[in-house]
């Protein structure tokens, strides 16, 4: 008998063992917060208003004053934070949701800098709905990277 | 014999699910207003987007064919708004979990430090 509940109870403790060492492991759905990812976000999501806000109140459309030549360098130095972006945001695991967000990002701005080589101007109107469109998709980037924080606080 | 039952007794599962059903309820019911918020500000965005689309329609800014393709540009904010919303559950449903395994972790732990 006292053998048969010596037997029990060392069963019940590996089992207890074992299922601590399960329970032991955190579950992961999202990659953890990345402090230096944000901070290149909101770099980037400044360099695009001051861009746009640039051309807004420093130039006109007469006398060919915003011909894309005089922006196609900022154009490529903002496509190149994007990349990096994305690359910083691909290579993580558990990140596609984030990496799909910056693709978005980076195709609307490819998008945006076509139309403005192809008509070689750009309205007033279309300069704020540009800078309000990449104003609200930095703004769903940063509300993205922020609310990974809430996983990476530990339980209270 | 008698040292054992009493020890084994104290592993109540109905407790430990009820500790682990309230970690989840507490993580997510604080948690529930950044999803609220979120949705709330990416929400009033888009009204103002699209109030922005139609005076540009109206003043000539934007003609038809491009109004066309700024609505499918919406499209894909829209995508990228909800991947972040996706991404803030997730978040929430990983800390509730983790949280309810807490629980479950220091009741085990708990035992088996009584039967060492």
């Amino acid at each position: 008998m006292q053998l048969q509940l010596k037997q029990k109870n060392l069963s019940l403790l590996t089992l207890l063992l074992v299922s601590l060492s399960f329970i032991s492991c955190k579950v992961q759905l999202v990659a953890p917060y990345d402090d230096g990812i944000m901070q290149q976000i909101e770099t980037t999501a400044k360099e695009i208003d001051r861009f746009y806000l640039t051309m807004l109140e420093g130039t006109t459309e007469a006398d060919n004053g915003r011909a894309y030549v005089l922006f196609q360098e900022q154009y490529i130095n903002i496509e190149v934070e994007l990349n990096s972006l994305l690359m910083k945001n691909k290579v993580k695991p558990l990140n596609g949701s984030s990496a799909r967000i910056c693709e978005i990002i980076l195709e609307l701005w490819r998008k945006y800098k076509a139309e403005h080589e192809k008509y070689n101007t750009l309205s007033d109107g279309l300069i704020k709905l540009n800078r309000t469109t990449f104003n609200d998709l930095f703004f769903a980037m940063q509300s993205a990277e922020k609310g990974k924080q809430i996983a990476t606080n530990p339980p209270q | 014999m008698s040292t054992t039952e009493p020890q084994l007794s104290e592993f109540n599962i109905d407790d430990i699910l009820d500790g682990m059903v309230n970690a989840i309820k507490g993580v997510v019911k604080d948690n529930w207003e950044e999803v609220k918020s979120v949705t709330n500000e990416f929400l009033n965005r888009r009204k103002a987007r699209l109030e922005l689309l139609a005076e540009l329609t109206l003043t000539g800014d934007l003609p038809l064919e491009k109004l066309q393709s700024r609505l499918e540009d919406e499209k894909l904010i829209l995508e990228a708004e909800l991947h972040a919303i996706a991404i803030i559950s997730k978040a929430i449903a990983q800390k509730a979990a983790n949280a309810a395994l807490d629980v479950l972790y220091k009741a085990i732990k708990g035992i088996i430090d009584v039967v060492l």
